[in-house]
């Protein structure tokens, strides 16, 4: 089987700079990670490739320094890693990046038969992008996947959603997005370690490569625009109290029964 | 069957009926009522979409509480959601009716519907958005949504494409009343429908039943990373007995294990809008508050005065929580 796996490389912290003329996120400096979650789809990509054999290709959209990410990639045992970087891809929304992503998947030797995403990234948090790229390239979807069965010609997969535990059966190719549930990230084994360092060849495509045109990606291919950032506004003119902790309990007590909190029927 | 081709024979401000888990889960209504502002100030009606098999009572729902219009397509290919045939008829929908604006729950199958509609159409869509507004000089969807590690709010907007899509938390709006003299218009339009049997069901369960009602709890309490360990976050559910409230946590609580998951407060937890909300612990990060910001009121107890939640609180008591809840609980048990 061969599998895409789509990883984006995150800051390690959730606070972030801006840059504030384009309202996009400065991620040069920051300490990066691969997103945890992208981090779960290629532990069961790997998984899945032992069992069945094929070859994993691991995708990511980002500046250069992606390229470490994609180095890690390949220590945990992807085949092959290709960036996607070009300083026309900055400034992406999710519509731009999963056209990227979807362009690279289609440009492959040979299409796979399963595309593998985290279901969200932590800093992004949109969980746009594994439903767009399947819409792109025409491919069912399954997402927030917590458990993976190969089958004859297909996947047996398992997810809950809205309150509902669902078993499906899923026609390839597909795409599946996956959750933390399916495994934990720690299982990652460093097994392809050496292989990585030697050779841990990470190709680059840009938009020349992929046969984009630089007004559909980045930016300019974006849909929606952050036009304002503030901060949020307070809220109201609170009262502030100090004092003793008998004191200020005094006081939350006669807020409470001022609120109506510890009347008799309340308390029921 | 009545055919309607002409687009202005429905609103222009549309709501994905989510029907799934009606009763827990009214998002759907909350958005028709958000949805009714916003129409208002473009002149035009709010649509609801209703796909599924045996939807009708649903349609009649959505009229008492607000629609003006319900799109109906009620087919037995449509018994289960399923992203790809669901947007490949809202698409088609989209294409004949031309709706300014789409709204949808962020519910699981809303996340997963709304981004693989949006590429469909080639628009933009933001989610989990905490407000929506018009702006009066382009009359464009302005879509309010915590950004950047929750630091700061963000305006997006989506100038250049139409429609304009979002998803909204449940429990970011309040519904409108029910109406039962309410009036509205079904249509039936027809549509060429062509299922994708890609994925297919075996087998399906509803989870067991989540004990915590959050979203409906008039009285929440919520711990924060400020509650020290395991013990002392347990006295905020005695205290919760006590005064018959709901506990929540936020993140670091859930992720120290004092609390279950589905506890968890916030833009990736739930949104809550209770009478009264006591904050225990907690430092105010957005991604926090902007799950109680519909509170009506707000008591926040933490030891550091500079705490951003004293911001949003209608009493801030600057004091150790894990004290002042001890004596709270003695003070309780000489009463009740
Ligand atoms: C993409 C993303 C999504 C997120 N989603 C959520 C979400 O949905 N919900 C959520 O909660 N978080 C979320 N977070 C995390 C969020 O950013 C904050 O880290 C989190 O809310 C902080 O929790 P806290 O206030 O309990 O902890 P802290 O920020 O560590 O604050 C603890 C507070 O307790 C006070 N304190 C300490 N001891 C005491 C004492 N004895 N008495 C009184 N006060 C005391 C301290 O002064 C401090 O203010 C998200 C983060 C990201 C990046
Ligand atoms: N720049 C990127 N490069 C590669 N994959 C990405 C990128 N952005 C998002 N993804 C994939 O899409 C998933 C969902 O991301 P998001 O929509 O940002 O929450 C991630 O878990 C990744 O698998």
């Amino acid at each position: 089987m061969n599998i895409v796996v789509c990883i984006k490389q995150v800051p390690e912290s959730p606070k972030l700079k801006m840059d504030r003329d384009r309202m996009t996120v400065i991620r040069e400096g920051a300490d990066s990670v691969i997103n945890p979650l992208d981090c779960v789809a290629l532990v069961a990509g790997v998984e899945l490739r032992n069992q069945l054999g094929g070859e994993i290709t691991v995708l990511s959209m980002g500046p250069p320094q992606t390229a470490g990410a994609l180095r890690e990639a390949l220590a945990y045992g992807a085949d092959r890693a290709i960036l996607l970087s070009d300083p026309v891809f900055a400034g992406a929304d999710t519509l731009a990046t999963s056209h990227v992503l979807a362009a690279a998947i289609s440009r492959l030797d040979v299409f796979p038969d399963l595309v593998l995403c985290g279901t969200h990234t932590i800093d992004s948090d949109t969980a746009h992008v594994g439903p767009q790229v399947a819409e792109e390239l025409d491919l069912p979807q399954v997402c927030a996947v917590n458990e993976i069965f190969p089958e004859e010609d297909g996947l047996v997969v398992k997810r809950v959603e809205d309150g509902v535990l669902e078993t499906l059966r899923v026609r390839l190719p597909a795409l599946l997005t996956v959750s933390k549930e399916l495994c934990a990230p720690g299982s990652l084994s460093l097994g392809g370690l050496s292989r990585a360092f030697s050779f841990g060849e990470v190709t680059c495509w840009d938009h020349r490569d992929l046969g984009l045109e630089p007004g559909e990606v980045g930016f300019e291919g974006s849909a929606t625009w952050v036009v304002k950032l503030s901060s949020p506004p307070p809220r109201s003119k609170g009262e502030i109290v100090q004092g003793t902790s008998a004191v200020l309990c005094e006081t939350l007590i006669r807020k409470l029964e001022s609120l109506g909190i510890l009347d008799e029927e309340s308390a029921e | 069957m009545r055919r309607v081709q002409s687009s202005d024979a429905c609103g222009r401000v549309w709501v994905f009926g989510d029907y799934r888990n009606y009763f827990k889960n009214r998002v759907t209504l909350q958005l028709i009522a958000r949805a009714k502002d916003l129409a208002g100030k473009l002149d035009t009606g709010v649509t609801v979409l209703l796909l599924g098999e045996r939807v009708h009572q649903w349609a009649m729902e959505y009229v008492a509480h607000g629609a003006d219009t319900v799109v109906v397509v009620d087919l037995p290919a449509l018994k289960d959601y399923r992203a790809e045939t669901y947007s490949g008829i809202m698409s088609q929908l989209v294409e004949l009716y031309r709706p300014e604006i789409i709204l949808g729950g962020a519910t699981r199958f809303g996340r997963e519907l709304f981004p693989r509609l949006a590429k469909r159409l080639d628009t933009g869509l933001s989610s989990d958005c905490v407000d929506l507004e018009i702006d009066p000089s382009d009359r464009g969807l302005v879509q309010i949504t915590p950004a950047f590690g929750g630091e700061l709010l963000a305006e997006i907007v989506c100038p250049n494409r139409r429609p304009q899509m979002a998803t909204v938390h449940p429990g970011t709006f309040k519904e409108l009343p029910h109406d039962a003299s309410a009036v509205g218009c079904i249509l039936y339009p027809e549509l060429e429908i062509i299922p994708d049997e890609r994925v297919e069901k075996i087998r399906s369960r509803p989870e067991r039943d989540r004990e915590t009602r959050l979203e409906d709890a008039p009285l929440v309490i919520v711990g924060g990373r400020g509650m020290g360990s395991k013990d002392q976050f347990e006295t905020l559910f005695e205290l919760a007995d006590l005064l018959g409230a709901e506990v929540g946590a936020t993140l670091p609580a859930i992720q120290a294990g004092w609390a279950a998951p589905d506890r968890l407060i916030g833009q990736t937890g739930r949104i809550v809008k209770p009478k009264l909300l006591i904050s225990i612990g907690t430092s105010g990060a957005l991604q926090y508050t902007a799950g109680i910001r519909g509170a009506e009121t707000i008591i926040a107890i933490n030891r550091d005065p500079k705490a951003s939640i004293f911001r949003m609180a209608d009493l801030g008591i600057v004091g150790d929580g894990r004290t002042i809840v001890g004596l709270l609980l003695e003070e309780l048990r000489k009463r009740f």
